[in-house]
């Protein structure tokens, strides 16, 4: 194997739970999300020549990942999983009742709700981005950041009520 | 609901422990809107390298005279020429690599003035090559079948004559845009649609 090559693996799997995220906040389905992670380090992969280690690797990554995750076109005419949160989380109760779980599984069907950008702005917050951080990733001002994370925020704890949750 | 707790169980909620290995680096097919568009122009340049091969042989099919075979290769010259610049263009559009670690908003515009750009290209193409067709057609109906022509503009008139051109146009028109948009616009749109809720205040 290439030094560069197992350099990257290496950066890339102690960091991987970005990419891992950033494919379940994105896609609802499994194989959607497994595609979307397999589309996420191929990206990086290509992109790993541009990395100058100017940055930290995980900034440059949250950037590749979501930007893969925002254009990216999940495969027509699969089947969508419509079982409500509720039955799917009763199955799982079975085997882990944890509180923790429940929130972060209605959290992210809660997400789905959410466009692109939304999503971006929502992830970057829950990885601790600053909002100048988080206006700097996405491209636009700090203050359209702060404006649009409050109201995406707004938006996400109306639809997780809605979903006969609260937290 | 409290977001900083949620903060807190992101942050220690465990995430796959699949080790990320060489074999998921080897490229598959990718799926961002300009590999999706750049697989189309590769599946159209093939397409349209068969129906130029496919021309050659029209002189035969059809049984063309000898003067109309020297239009022809002069006609199927020009279409050669213009198609050679604009696979060009193409071929370099196909080449050109693109940079995800730009900020989402430059990627986004990068993605859609690209786009937009390379399909102003191919409508380009599409409509100099139906004009180029169309006037070939003309003068082989006049040089065919001369007098049948003479008799149809002794009997209709000019006018009449002129609403078929600009009808003709006009259809050439409808189809190359609806194409276009059927084939390549809905990625332009979901790239237009990401931009616009971006910007909005």
């Amino acid at each position: 194997m290439l030094e560069t090559q197992k350099a990257f693996l290496q950066q890339i799997n102690d960091n991987k739970g970005i990419i891992h995220k950033v494919s379940k906040m994105y896609m609802d389905n499994v194989l959607d999300q497994e595609d979307l992670f397999q589309e996420i380090v191929m990206q990086l992969w290509k992109a790993y020549p541009s990395f100058k280690g100017s940055s930290k690797f995980s900034t440059w990554m949250y950037r590749v990942a979501l930007n893969t995750a925002i254009v990216f076109f999940k495969k027509e005419n699969r089947k969508i999983d419509k079982t409500p949160l509720q039955e799917q989380l009763d199955i799982a109760d079975i085997n882990d009742s944890a509180d923790k779980e429940e929130k972060l599984a209605y959290l992210y069907k809660a997400v789905q709700e959410l466009n692109q950008i939304e999503k971006a702005l929502i992830f970057l917050f829950l990885e601790n981005q600053s909002h100048k951080e988080i206006a700097q990733n996405l491209g636009i001002s700090e203050v359209n950041a702060r404006v649009k994370l409050n109201r995406t925020k707004e938006k996400l704890q109306q639809t997780i009520k809605n979903n006969g949750y609260e937290f | 609901m409290n977001f900083d707790q949620l903060k807190d169980q992101w942050n220690e909620s465990e995430t796959s422990s699949n080790e990320i290995s060489e074999n998921m680096l080897k490229v598959t097919e990718a799926r961002t809107p300009i590999d999706q568009i750049r697989k189309k122009m590769k599946h159209e340049f093939f397409g349209q390298l068969i129906s130029l091969l496919i021309l050659v042989i029209a002189p035969k099919i059809f049984h063309f005279t000898k003067e109309l075979t020297t239009i022809y290769i002069l006609f199927y010259g020009i279409i050669c020429g213009f198609m050679a610049y604009y696979f060009f263009k193409f071929y370099l559009f196909y080449k050109h690599s693109y940079d995800l670690s730009l900020d989402s908003r430059k990627n986004l515009l990068w993605f859609y003035y690209e786009m937009k750009l390379n399909l102003e290209l191919y409508k380009a193409l599409t409509y100099i090559v139906g004009f180029i067709l169309l006037a070939f057609c003309a003068i082989a109906l006049f040089t065919i079948n001369s007098e049948l022509l003479n008799k149809i503009f002794a009997k209709v008139s000019l006018t009449y004559i002129a609403i078929n051109i600009i009808v003709t146009i006009l259809l050439v028109g409808i189809i190359t845009e609806l194409w276009a948009k059927f084939y390549y616009g809905k990625y332009l749109k979901q790239i237009k649609k990401i931009v616009d809720s971006m910007d909005e205040e």
